[in-house]
């Protein structure tokens, strides 16, 4: 009861604080200035975004081009006879005389040439929807049929591209029981008005504020899977970029209050007043996260009444939410100085942004956009049911990081870690230092061990969307090496703390002993956050470069005990510069032991 | 105001950022940036144009053709990129389900010269890669085929559009718009914005510390902390956006014009560094004043892109090399409103640092 209650006096206190504060100098002048924004964002949907107006120069003798074309603002278009224009021909990207379009042998030409091709089919579109005979104009339909293949998609990812290569000139034989299939209808079932309808509608928006904002509408298009060949290209993936500012912007702007909040505490120890009231930090920390964690909750919901979405697109957002705020707090916490702040929380949000963001680009096309939950969102926008699993997978690493997190974070709330001016790096191990006990050294190191697989998960999670897409030697390379530096670092973090924490008590047996400690929860967090969510990913080539997921238990283990003793023996040796040399060691070591065990080389 | 006294504090924040490593995290946040983008780059060209990179274009796609036979067999028969199999649909789909084809097509028996349209089923595999890259193989066929069925009915047509002969361009230019109408204003303008948000933070942890009187007491007068913090903010500007440009053209995009892009960045940096200061020396309180000017940077930017030959424009322009005589005016331009903006913030400056020290 107690604690409930006090979590609630300082959540309140902080309201009343921020309010305060706030209140008579800012509401007026926030007032002013969204009022300004809705006034500028009415001015620019009036007239555009000038972003990229007249980078390309066009030519032409001929006035319905010169018209056609002057329509797009990427266009600048001259209206004169050919012979100027040829004595100018170096400084034009595309020439039109006689209906043929001569194109300047630049990356620039090509680029317009791509321009005006796609400007030319909507023209042309436009032209053939006012049809009456609709079928004339448009004489071709496809019906996309989406097939879920039996196999999962690892087996394309996988480098082999299975039976994708055929050798012989004979068809495929299916290995499985063949199914009856309906032949499809000839006739298209939708009458040509409702076609046309539709048409219409895909080609008028040429607006560039409407494209971004036309996936909110959220109906289904009335033709269905219908499409005409024009049509039939992957989905653009510029509507998460919306999507991305609209939901995650607020988020990540609130949760820097509650940085700035903790910070200031810490400015002038200002918080030593909270501190010594007989709320414990866990309920101070919880306390001055609450409100704003309803605030993010609360924007989220109004967000999606306003777009008129599944009310379902807020539960991917919860575990978001708690990761932003837990990172916010530690950043508030470790900080020295205000331009400190600014630069880590301006990185952090950038790689969460890009690890939330780009995978959800390939939503409807790879199943490792799932990764981001996010993409829950983009799929509950466009209507696909999401199942538990689907959930689980893409938020439990946010639901378990955001915990850790916190905790790390409510350790550390204590005057000598909240006022101390020692910088980044030893700071941030004095924090991991203080989440270890010397008093029980090798279960700490488990635990903290085990806990930190999360991270580890996400940061090779985000190798993988980087280099997945380069050609494939390429990408196997790169990944083997990341990863094992990933691994490395992140099994190397509590043993360096511990040891600069305290020299003297690391002897030799204690190295050895913490090593063996350190491994052990290194793979046990591993193999259990693998068998809960990830078997998907790891069934994969890549997967097993990550995870280390092939093969009895005692292999993995004796490469985690013995590239962890390497560091923690080249720390005690060398200190500092041992510390990066051991890293780089066992590294090697790490990187030798995939290309041998699991990628077959030299053997 | 002395120019040595501005250049000590100048060196004291620059100092100061050298001291806690945060510019190592400003550096390390665009080779992030940079190796991204280029992921971007590649992911999205081999899935538009699958044809832009050389190693899928030995790749023979194979696909069931399913139905009545018709020229879209003999189409995509002469696609060297796919490879074409008569089959039963029973068959033909467990096959896909299997991933031994990449996709389906059904043709029903509807006649060429009919008053329906031919509806054709195209069965591809779901959430998968290739699938995508199938369909913009195929896309070639359906197309070609549209416009023989058309060529058919032609009569039955009342306008045919103004023809124009555009030549298939090659090479992977499609993401060039993307890199230089987006990605390259975007990125350069990106030092621009750290800098505002910076001297934010120079000013109000003055004031938030206390550390304001004892500078003051110090020989060096109000008006030359301030343009101190200024130039500090100021001067990693062109060096963060050199560094941005440098790494694109290691990636092989060819930049002309850096300088005036540089000079543009520099300028406007400046007027939103101006900006933020004053936003800064009101408030006095880091919260405060970032969320204000926060709020105040989403106007203005939205603003001037709504306007014409907008700076952002101009740096797209440059890049590209694309600018003309408008690039000088509008510099010309940006040179009076940041004197203008210097003189009146400097009186701004003046007054509100000798005033009390309090935080509002």
């Amino acid at each position: 009861m107690g604690y409930s209650r006090d979590i609630l006096t300082i959540a309140k206190w902080e309201v009343k604080r921020s309010v305060g504060t706030m209140g008579k100098n800012v509401l007026p002048v926030a007032l002013i200035l969204i009022i300004l924004l809705i006034a500028v964002t009415g001015f620019t949907a009036k007239s555009g975004l000038h972003l990229q107006d007249g980078i390309y120069k066009v030519g032409t003798d001929d006035p319905d081009f010169a018209a056609l074309f002057s329509g797009d603002a990427r266009f600048s278009v001259d209206l004169a006879d050919p012979g100027t224009i040829q004595r100018n021909q170096d400084y034009y990207d595309l020439m039109i005389f006689n209906r043929v379009v001569y194109v300047h042998d630049t990356d620039r030409g090509k680029a317009a040439a791509k321009t005006m091709e796609r400007d030319y089919t909507k023209y042309r579109s436009n032209v053939y929807n006012q049809q009456s005979d609709l079928f004339a104009a448009y004489p071709l339909w496809i019906d996309v049929q989406e097939v879920v293949s039996e196999l999962d998609f690892t087996a394309t990812q996988s480098g082999q591209q299975v039976s994708l290569r055929p050798r012989s000139s004979q068809p495929p034989v299916p290995t499985g029981p063949v199914e009856p299939v309906a032949l499809p209808e000839a006739s298209i079932g939708i009458s040509s008005e409702e076609l046309r309808s539709s048409l219409q509608q895909s080609t008028t928006q040429t607006s560039k504020v409407s494209r971004y904002t036309d996936m909110f509408s959220g109906s289904e298009s009335p033709l269905g899977t219908y499409k005409t060949p024009d049509q039939l290209s992957p989905p653009l993936p510029f509507d998460s970029i919306i999507l991305v500012f609209l939901f995650i912007f607020p988020l990540y702007f609130m949760s820097q209050f509650y940085m700035m909040s903790i910070m200031n505490e810490r400015v002038g120890r200002r918080g030593e007043l909270l501190l010594s009231t007989p709320a414990r930090p866990s309920a101070i920390i919880l306390g001055k996260a609450l409100p704003y964690f309803v605030g993010m909750v609360g924007i989220s919901a109004l967000l999606t009444l306003w777009i008129k979405a599944s009310p379902f697109i807020v539960l991917p957002l919860i575990p978001v939410i708690l990761f932003f705020l837990a990172v916010a707090l530690l950043i508030g916490m470790i900080s020295r100085s205000f331009k400190e702040l600014s630069f880590i929380s301006i990185f952090f949000s950038t790689i969460a942004t890009s690890y939330l963001f780009f995978p959800s680009i390939f939503a409807n096309i790879h199943v490792v956009s799932m990764i981001s939950p996010l993409t829950l969102v983009v799929l509950t926008l466009q209507g696909t049911a999401i199942t538990a699993t689907d959930y689980l997978y893409s938020t439990s690493l946010f639901w378990l990081s955001a915990l850790v997190l916190f905790y790390v974070g409510v350790v550390n709330f204590r005057e000598e870690r909240l006022f101390s001016q020692s910088d980044l790096f030893a700071k941030t191990s004095d924090f991991i230092a203080s989440t270890l006990s010397l008093k029980r050294p090798y279960i700490s190191l488990f635990l903290f061990n085990a806990f930190l697989i999360p991270f580890v998960f996400m940061v090779q999670l985000m190798l993988l969307v980087l280099f997945f897409n380069l050609p494939m030697p390429l990408s196997l390379i790169l990944l083997l090496i990341g990863a094992a530096f990933v691994e490395e670092i992140a099994k190397s973090l509590g043993i360096y703390s511990l040891i600069r924490k305290a020299p003297e008590f690391f002897t030799w047996p204690v190295i050895v002993g913490a090593s063996f400690a350190t491994a052990l929860g290194f793979l046990f967090g591993e193999k259990l956050l693998l068998f809960v969510t990830l078997s998907q990913i790891t069934e994969s080539v890549f997967g097993s470069i990550l995870f280390t997921s092939i093969g009895v238990l005692w292999m993995p283990f004796l490469l985690h005990f013995s590239c962890v003793l390497i560091i923690a023996a080249s720390i005690k040796k060398g200190g500092e510069i041992g510390y990066g040399l051991g890293l780089l060691a066992a590294v090697a070591v790490h990187c030798l032991y995939n290309m041998y065990l699991i990628l077959g080389w030299f053997s | 105001m002395k120019a040595k006294n501005i250049g000590l504090v100048m060196k004291k924040d620059i100092k100061g950022l050298g001291h806690e490593r945060t510019i190592l995290l400003a550096i390390l946040l665009q080779l992030f940036i940079a190796l991204f983008s280029s992921f971007l780059m590649v992911g999205l060209t081999s899935m538009y144009d699958p044809t832009a990179l050389q190693k899928n274009s030995t790749i023979r796609y194979p696909v069931a053709y399913v139905g009545t036979d018709s020229d879209l067999r003999d189409l995509m028969a002469s696609d060297r990129g796919l490879r074409v199999y008569d089959m039963e649909l029973a068959p033909a789909i467990q096959s896909l389900k299997e991933r031994k084809l990449a996709a389906v097509v059904y043709v029903p028996d509807t006649k060429s010269d009919a008053v329906d349209p031919v509806k054709i089923t195209l069965y591809t595999i779901k959430n998968d890669i290739q699938a995508a890259v199938v369909n913009v193989k195929l896309k070639d066929s359906f197309v070609k085929y549209e416009a023989e069925l058309r060529q058919i009915r032609t009569e039955r047509i009342d306008e045919e559009p103004i023809p124009l002969d555009i030549p298939k361009s090659t090479g992977g230019s499609d993401f060039y718009e993307f890199v230089y109408g987006l990605l390259i204003p975007l990125l350069v303008i990106m030092p621009a914005i750290i800098s505002s948000a910076l001297v934010i933070d120079l000013i109000t942890e003055e004031y938030q510390n206390n550390t304001l009187e004892t500078l003051l007491s110090t020989p060096i007068r109000a008006n030359e902390i301030f343009w101190g913090k200024v130039a500090a903010a100021l001067i990693i500007v062109p060096l963060q956006a050199g560094f941005w440009l440098f790494l694109l053209m290691l990636n092989g995009i060819m930049i002309v014009n850096a300088p005036q892009i540089l000079a543009y960045v520099t300028l406007a940096a400046m007027v939103l560094i101006l900006v933020a200061s004053i936003t800064a020396l009101y408030y006095r309180e880091r919260t405060a004043a970032q969320f204000v000017y926060s709020t105040a940077i989403v106007v203005l930017m939205l603003f001037s892109l709504a306007l014409p030959d907008n700076p952002m424009n101009i740096i797209a322009k440059l890049a590209t090399g694309s600018a003309g005589v408008e690039q000088w005016v509008v510099l010309g331009l940006m040179i009076a409103v940041v004197m203008i903006l210097s003189v009146l913030t400097n009186l701004y400056a003046a007054k509100s640092m000798r005033s009390n020290l309090a935080p509002r």
